[in-house]
């Protein structure tokens, strides 16, 4: 049994969590600065 | 004058290929670190942080050093490509930091028996953090393109002075944190080879991870901008 796991998975999940989310943002970004203005 | 950014962008065709560099080297990274890499005789299996925390931590300086270079580039230039770099990497910058911050938390829960302590390296990264929260914000206060990459540039020259305080900072005062254990002056890095090894796949990963987001956060700055000068023309 891997010691402190709960540690070492919040992290990881939290920095790959956090990537996921700014390429999310960054996607919703671009299409709202591709969009043709009205 | 501001020249117009309708010039191609030439990262456009580096972008897919950048991602797919990161996607696979983070997942060879992120295999190293929770199942190749061995076991640290002290700390045990929690040591598996600094992966994530390190890279993250040296990309954070990387970009707010890039911030400060489009910064110069800026008040040199005009040119409004160096303003949309120097945006660009704060953003990235700005994320990177909050995470190795949290992420550095979490290491010290279990190590240290406490989430935050006041300590120099973690007071001078909060520092740091919140300078660059500032120059997002201060970007915000005025419409005035110009005005607003200038006053940013100055801030963006300004504070990159905290990355060697951060960095220096546990060998200038008593400081709970590790002293550097890779970047250290005079010395060769004191690591295991593997961990060693591991640690630069991951830091290879964050690197590509950095690059993708730069420059897909830079050329959303520069469709923006494109637009704002026709929208004034």
């Amino acid at each position: 049994m891997i010691e402190n796991l709960g540690f070492i998975a919040a992290a990881y999940l939290l920095v790959w969590g956090g990537i996921v989310v700014y390429l999310i943002s960054l996607r919703r970004r671009r299409e709202r600065a591709q969009r043709p203005r009205t | 004058m501001i020249e117009t950014t309708a010039a191609p962008f030439p990262t456009i065709r580096v972008r897919p290929w950048l991602g797919r560099l990161a996607v696979a080297s983070s997942l060879i990274a992120t295999f190293m670190a929770l199942v190749w890499a061995p076991t640290d005789a002290v700390q045990g299996d929690v040591y598996r942080i600094i992966y994530v925390h390190v890279p993250l931590a040296w990309l954070a300086y990387l970009a707010f050093f890039v911030v400060f270079l489009a910064s110069l580039g800026w008040l040199w230039t005009r040119r409004p490509w160096f303003d949309a770099l120097a945006v660009a990497s704060a953003e990235v910058g700005v994320l990177f930091t909050g995470m190795f911050i949290v992420a550095g938390s979490i290491w010290a829960k279990p190590t240290w028996g406490v989430w935050w302590t006041w300590d120099p390296r973690l007071v001078t990264t909060a520092v740091m953090f919140m300078m660059y929260v500032g120059y997002l914000l201060l970007r915000s206060l005025s419409t005035d393109f110009s005005r607003r990459a200038t006053r940013a540039a100055v801030i963006g020259v300004i504070a990159v002075i905290d990355i060697p305080i951060v960095h220096l900072s546990v060998l200038w005062m008593n400081s709970l944190h590790q002293l550097p254990t890779v970047l250290r002056a005079g010395g060769s890095p004191s690591l295991d080879a593997a961990m060693g090894m591991t640690l630069g796949i991951s830091v290879i990963a964050f690197t590509f991870v950095y690059l993708a987001f730069l420059a897909e956060r830079m050329s959303i700055e520069l469709e923006r901008q494109r637009r704002m000068l026709e929208a004034r023309a």
